[in-house]
């Protein structure tokens, strides 16, 4: 794995020039070459789940022992023999069994009470504020992700740090006001369909020329590189055989294939239309987007773990909002604030993250966070992915202890 | 030497010249040519009264017509086809008659074509005479050996005697003989001999002795032009079909065809004829599968054998209309087995559901008020010149659903239609969109709900914007629950439900599945869009504004050569039937032959 | 660099034996002031010399208006602004009047009103409208025009401008992205701006002026004083000196390079002519018939958009495209018409260029040059080389790597000698053709 990295970072740019160049190498590449060199910390991933349509935080990680929950939840309610117990307060829903033994396994990190200031609960606006991660600017012109890789990116490199994978337009959150960021539905789109081998090297003297050649030897690499990768029809993986588990099974030959993708962008829930909405009659289709998110994520781990890439990888999930507490008259639920996210990796401080929030504190009618989201994302930028927060996020916020080092 | 691309362009000629006059057949009596197809075929496709054919395919007019298509002028610039066109007029010249008289002599006294089992091909052609066979033979014997010999090659082309007859090869795949006036050939030498064996009834079980191929022809008309019958048993383990037979994802899909895909997953046969009667092509299939009664598609049995599926309303301008019989809540009860994954599309469905139905239970609460007699009606829109004409003319569409407890269930049905409404609107309006306003004015004593635009300002409208195609209403009339895309097509129905009270109709003992088309009507519709489709075409496939006229003309003309397409789909006393008449439009036939 | 180019850059180019007229300042001059030209558009340029040729570009033979007229009749009834991008492609392919499309592709960038915030088709369209009919005018009367056109408005968020709450972001937009440039203004001169623009509402996707909500007041803006409204300021905006360097400045980056950041000075004698009347179509031919234009410094110093590269390859291969699909295409290639990324138009350059983009390009190339498929083989190699004499394989192939890449005949047979042989002679030149586009070369502009 390390010498087909090495190998491949020296057919996109040569490691010389890129060690020349000094203070203008990105972040991405600088440690990349390092890593070529040096084979320390390596190229690690992050992909991001989200779950359209505000999921409904207190019945994915339910509060099976509060009183409150279970006399507000008159249909919906999951009781102590229902749920699988993480304490003896909270369980996960009956059918997350595959996150459930993730837990146990030190995989999975539950981070309670995650939550935006401001939220006007509508699905555009709180979808746009987890998007732009700029809640107090509604005109906030791109996503906190393809900031990330315009920052993190740079002029004189070619690579793609990130993309989107999944069927719907591609979400506000991967918007970069310079970098080109993919949306795709295979890994077999990544590769090129027509015959031909890069033109030998040659520099000229127009810059632009070189940077075009770069990029096409570079381009002709991913393209081998994800081919073999997809040769190789031993490794099928058991994943769902739609939705989110495609997707996650693309993002895992991507990590496997060692293309330079870091940032990896991925949607359960129809962007919207469906999804974790729940307005009425919740039990059964939110019960059955929980079964699938797990099986799903635990899929993604094994394969992972098969592929020897679980180490270089963090997953976490999101979602625009979480719901109330309160059922309404239709055997559903209103759109609340705060709920959990998950992170999931090796490398994760397994087991529950802050507390739940207090049933007996509500934020008109949900409960009310006490982390703002952009903390979890400093986590993941700086913690994870070892970048500086603070031009993404425009401000400091201080990272969540989520790592193990 | 023939290469096997041009070898394979003769077949077909052959094959075409396949079906007979039942002429003169006593004269020389053959077996019959079933009777020499082994029993391990999996398709059989026979043609049993080829004049019918050949009258309708054959006429002045209609070839005429074909070969001033664009279609037919860019096969002529085909060099294959140029060549095959030449070996026909050769054909014609030591004939002395012309190429369709050939074919009906070529193929006039019928012609069975076998497929499987494995990759084994029989074709039995029967002629009318010997002669035409003969030098139909010769030139292909001749054409093959002066190829070889302009190539400096040794032909391929050899004969050998088995079972008292010669056969010819030329080539590795392919191997014939002739017996009077039937030509028999095969894809290779094994199948043909399984033939002849069976001929000289040395060895060998033909599949006219399978008790499932008797049944099979016994259940086609008698009269039929054409028939197929396939063994449905092997053909299941086939993966695409095996597949296409297994479950659905998407649920509407499974609402239709669920009923037919378990008929031929129970089957072990089918058998598919086609009569031809008066410009009426009939496409009848039989099968011995049913829907069981503990099946997942049981929802669309009727509960009696003299019960099924309602005949389709009539209303003015009708394009199509269909009819069927489904219990929903059956059908809503059985998801998990019809369609297996939650697609967040069918999580939107029954999320919305839950809204306008108050948190009823969709399948006991909702589906379970409804009665199985769907009706769906589409129809070409008539637009009050007031208002002015939609730029992009939609067809109006509604469903009519019977209730069982009208009394009970309509102010539950109104509630949840008017916030479906009210949800449109307040997305519209969100978008700054104009909303729908609603309206309930009365028809024939019924109190119906419209929703409807404020038209557009101007004193004469033309091009209006798209939703002025919608006119969402709802109306209930008797037991009847209406939703239609506009109010006077809710009307329409309401008139034809009234007639259909007023005389009772029957349902159609056994039906669960009928549609009809009207080609006229549809080929109007698309005349009143043609701009708009021939724009579309010219974007969509980069074409001049003259190429995508021409396009459109090409199939306006293939549609208005379907003037009804009527299908029906049942099941009941051990059998499943399903029948396709397609009335054509063709040119008179009076004019037939010279 | 030679010292004619570094004492008068934007003088006249005349042909000399240092920098002479050939096929390769002909090809740059057909992309840069269009999508690249047919064979037949490279020999009359090479006969009728670079002036004439401008002359040619600037003011068409064909029916402009017809055509115009023609295109805009079809798209009347388009009902999104995804159809809209098909019928705009489709324009760029068979207008008679490349550059001005080329032109009103550069407004649409310096603009980026994008159909994602709200503007409907309708509006879109006549946004774009806009853009083609100011598109070589005088840039006082295209702002007024953009500045008070809904899509705009829509684009730019803009809702209730209050006298209570003026709009200081749209304030800000209209001097740092549409005038003067980012640097050029002062805090002030955004607040008073603001105050000017108030009054100004958007309801029901309508523009609604409230005397009530006018903001009457005296303001100072870029060192004027009145009783400025919306229209004052931002024709105070649009004919300030600093407006004329920004436009300049794009213009030189649209036209001539993307490689480096030309001096204040080199762009001098442009903003001073410039800044007297704003006329854009003088502007533009300066550009276009400079010694700079034409001089090693310019020639593949920009890299092709998408819309160049797939235009282009259409345009020169005398052929057509389905281009409801190239348009989403081109969208996948980080170019998607109507929708500019953000308020900021496309970053463009390098950054067209990256690992999945080249990939994008290279299966693009193949979809429209394979002879069935999703294009349906409209463009055939092997057709337009035989209607320009050239039968034979290796002739075909010839001509071919001059008119797609304008490679002298080493570099040809380079490209050549590693083609696959065999297969049919069109085959063979929809490979030949294919390698063509996808060199490095190809993707500069």
């Amino acid at each position: 794995m390390g010498q087909s990295r090495r190998e491949f970072l020296k057919s996109t740019v040569g490691a010389p020039v890129l060690l020349s160049l000094g203070g203008a190498v990105p972040t991405f590449l600088a440690r990349a070459a390092g890593a070529a060199k040096t084979e320390n910390r390596t190229d690690r991933v992050l992909v991001v789940v989200q779950l359209s349509g505000g999921n409904d935080g207190l019945n994915t990680v339910a509060p099976y022992a509060d009183d409150v929950y279970a006399r507000k939840r008159s249909t919906l309610r999951l009781r102590s023999n229902d749920v699988l117990k993480i304490d003896d307060y909270v369980g996960f829903h009956p059918r997350m069994k595959g996150l459930s033994r993730l837990l146990k396994d030190g995989q999975l990190a539950i981070v309670q009470g995650i939550g935006c200031p401001g939220s006007d609960r509508s699905h555009p606006g709180a979808m746009r504020n987890w998007h732009t991660a700029q809640p107090n600017d509604p005109r906030c012109p791109t996503g906190w992700i393809g900031r990330t890789i315009d920052y993190a990116s740079c002029k004189a490199q070619a690579n793609t740090p990130g993309v989107f994978v999944g069927p719907i337009a591609r979400p506000f959150a991967l918007t970069a006001q310079n970098a080109i960021v993919p949306s795709i539905r295979s890994a077999r789109q990544l590769t090129l369909r027509g015959k031909g081998a890069p033109s030998k090297r040659r520099t000229s003297d127009n810059p632009l020329e070189n940077h075009v050649r770069n990029a096409i030897r570079g381009a002709h690499a991913t393209s081998r590189r994800i081919r073999g990768l997809l040769a190789d029809a031993s490794r099928s993986g058991s994943y769902p055989s739609q939705g989110l588990g495609p997707h996650l099974k693309t993002v895992a030959e991507l990590i496997a294939a060692d293309v330079g993708i870091r940032i990896f962008f991925t949607e359960l829930g129809g962007g919207g239309i469906g999804g974790f909405d729940n307005h009425a009659i919740q039990r059964d289709n939110h019960a059955a987007l929980l079964g699938h998110l797990s099986a799903s994520l635990a899929a993604f781990a094994a394969d992972l773990s098969a592929r020897k890439c679980l180490d270089r990888v963090a997953l976490m999930t999101f979602s625009e909002f979480g719901r109330t507490l309160t059922e309404n008259g239709r055997k559903g639920t209103g759109h609340g604030n705060a709920a959990p996210c998950f992170l999931m990796g090796s490398k994760v401080r397994a087991g529950l993250i802050g507390k739940h929030p207090p049933l007996t504190d509500l934020d008109n009618d949900a409960p009310r966070f006490h982390t703002d989201f952009r903390r979890l994302y400093a986590t993941v930028l700086t913690g994870w992915l070892g970048l500086d927060s603070k031009p993404v996020l425009g401000a400091d916020f201080k990272p969540l202890d989520l790592f193990v080092t | 030497m023939f290469r096997k691309r041009e070898t394979l362009l003769i077949i077909p000629v052959l094959i075409l010249s396949v079906l007979p006059l039942p002429v003169a057949r006593a004269a020389d009596a053959l077996p019959a040519r079933h009777e020499l197809v082994p029993a391990g075929a999996v398709i059989v496709l026979n043609f049993s009264e080829p004049k019918a054919a050949f009258d309708l395919i054959l006429r002045p007019k209609l070839i005429e017509a074909v070969e001033s298509s664009p279609l037919y002028k860019a096969q002529v610039a085909n060099k294959g086809f140029r060549q095959f066109r030449s070996l026909v007029r050769l054909l014609e010249r030591r004939l002395e008659t012309d190429w369709k008289s050939i074919v009906r002599r070529l193929g006039g006294g019928g012609a069975t074509w076998a497929v499987g089992p494995g990759k084994s091909n029989l074709f039995i052609i029967d002629a009318l005479d010997t002669k035409v066979l003969k030098e139909a033979h010769d030139l292909l014997l001749f054409l093959v050996e002066s190829e070889a010999e302009k190539k400096g090659l040794p032909s391929r082309a050899g004969s050998t005697k088995y079972a008292g007859v010669t056969c010819w090869s030329l080539g590795p795949n392919e191997a014939h003989t002739i017996v009077g006036r039937r030509l028999m050939i095969a894809n290779s030498p094994n199948i043909l001999k399984a033939a002849l064996d069976l001929r000289a009834k040395t060895g060998g079980k033909s599949i006219a002795s399978l008790p499932a191929y008797q049944q099979a022809i016994k259940a086609a008309p008698s009269d039929a032009a054409a028939t197929v019958y396939a063994n449905t048993t092997v053909l299941k383990q086939i993966p695409p079909v095996a597949k296409a037979l297994a479950g659905q994802n998407n649920p509407l899909i499974a609402l239709l065809a669920a009923p037919i895909t378990e008929a031929l997953s129970n089957s072990t046969w089918l058998n598919i004829s086609l009569t031809i009667k008066n410009d009426t092509l009939t496409l009848d299939a039989v099968s011995d599968g049913t829907l069981a009664s503990t099946g997942a598609a049981r929802f669309a049995l009727p509960a009696k054998t003299s019960d099924g599926a309602m005949p389709n309303l009539k209303v003015p301008r009708r394009i199509a209309a269909m009819s069927l019989h489904r219990d929903l809540k059956g059908f809503y009860a059985a998801k998990d087995k019809l369609f297996g994954e939650r697609t967040s599309g069918l999580i939107f469905f029954e999320n919305m559901m839950g809204i306008f139905f108050t948190g009823r239970d969709l399948t006991q609460e909702v589906l379970a008020e409804t009665g199985p007699k769907i009706r769906i009606v589409v129809a070409e829109q008539k637009y009050d010149p007031a208002a002015g004409k939609p730029s992009i003319r939609f067809p109006a569409f509604a469903l009519v659903l019977p209730l069982k407890n009208p009394k009970k269930f309509s102010p539950v049905m109104e509630e949840a239609w008017q916030k479906a409404i009210g949800l449109v609107n307040f997305t519209r309006g969100q978008n700054a969109q104009p909303g729908l306003i609603i309206d309930r004015p009365v028809y024939r004593k019924t109190k119906y709900t419209v929703a409807a635009f404020t038209p557009p300002a101007d004193d004469a409208p033309k091009d209006v914007d798209v939703r002025f195609n919608f006119r969402p209403t709802l109306a209930m009339t008797g037991n009847h629950v209406i939703f239609s895309s506009t109010d006077s097509l809710a009307k329409d129905i309401i008139d034809a439900l009234a007639k259909e009270a007023d005389r009772p109709t029957k349902p159609l003992a056994g039906m669960h599945s009928m549609l009809e088309m009207n080609g006229a009507q549809l080929d109007s519709i698309m005349e009143a869009n043609r701009k708009n489709l021939v724009r579309q075409n010219m974007v969509e496939k980069g074409h001049t504004q003259q190429q995508a006229e021409s396009e459109m003309d090409l199939l306006s003309a293939a549609i208005r050569t379907v003037s009804r397409v009527v299908l029906n789909i049942g099941t009941g006393k051990g059998r499943s039937k399903m029948s396709l008449e397609v009335h054509l439009n063709l040119p008179p036939a009076g004019s037939g032959e010279k | 660099m030679s010292s004619e180019l570094q004492t008068r850059p934007w003088q006249r180019y005349e042909p000399s034996a240092r920098c002479p007229w050939n096929l390769t300042r002909a090809a740059h001059l057909w992309r840069r002031a269009g999508f690249a030209a047919t064979w037949e558009q490279l020999q009359t340029s090479l006969k009728a010399g670079p002036q004439k040729t401008i002359d040619t570009l600037l003011h068409p033979k064909g029916d402009v208006a017809a055509f115009n007229r023609t295109c805009d009749n079809y798209t009347r009834t388009v009902g999104s602004s995804e159809a809209l991008r098909a019928w705009w492609l489709r324009r760029m392919i068979q207008t008679p009047h490349p550059l001005l499309e080329k032109m009103t592709l550069f407004w649409h960038d310096f603009f980026s009103v994008s159909a994602a915030r709200g503007a409907g088709a309708s509006q879109m369209r006549e946004h774009v409208a806009l853009l083609r009919a100011g598109a070589m005018g005088r840039f006082g009367s295209l702002m007024t025009a953009v500045s008070g056109d809904i899509a705009t408005l829509l684009s730019l968020e803009t809702k209730a401008i209050r006298k209570a709450k003026p709009d200081e972001a749209l304030a800000r937009h209209l001097l740092a992205r549409y005038t003067l440039g980012a640097g050029a203004y002062t805090d002030k001169d955004v607040r008073e701006t603001a105050r000017a623009m108030t009054g100004w509402f958007v309801l029901r996707n309508q523009r609604r002026y409230f005397e009530r909500e006018h903001d009457a007041g005296v303001k100072t803006v870029l060192g004027k004083t009145g009783k400025f409204n919306y229209a004052d300021v931002v024709k105070i905006a649009s004919e300030h000196p600093a407006t004329a360097r920004n436009i300049v400045r794009k213009l030189y980056r649209w036209f001539i390079s993307e490689a480096d950041e030309p001096t204040d000075a080199l762009l001098a004698p442009l903003t001073e002519s410039f800044a007297r009347d704003f006329d854009v179509a003088r502007l533009v031919e300066t550009i276009l018939r400079s010694n700079l234009f034409f001089s090693t410094g310019a020639i593949g110093r920009r890299i092709k958009r998408p819309v160049e590269f797939a235009v282009g390859i259409i345009r020169s291969l005398e052929a057509s495209a389905g281009t409801t699909r190239l348009a989403a295409d081109l969208a996948s290639l980080g170019e998607n018409l109507y929708y500019p990324p953000t308020g900021n138009g496309w970053a463009g350059g390098r950054y067209w260029i990256n690992h999945a983009t080249v990939i994008g390009r290279n299966n693009l190339a193949a979809s429209l040059l394979s002879a069935s498929g999703p294009y349906g083989g409209r463009c055939d190699p092997a057709a337009i080389a035989l209607r320009h004499g050239q039968a034979d394989a290796k002739a075909a192939g010839r001509f071919l790597a001059s008119l797609l890449g304008g490679h002298d005949d080493e570099a040809f047979k380079r490209l050549w000698k590693d083609q696959p042989r065999g297969g049919s002679l069109s085959d063979r030149l929809r490979k030949f053709a294919y390698t063509l586009v996808t060199q490095p070369e190809f993707q500069l502009a």
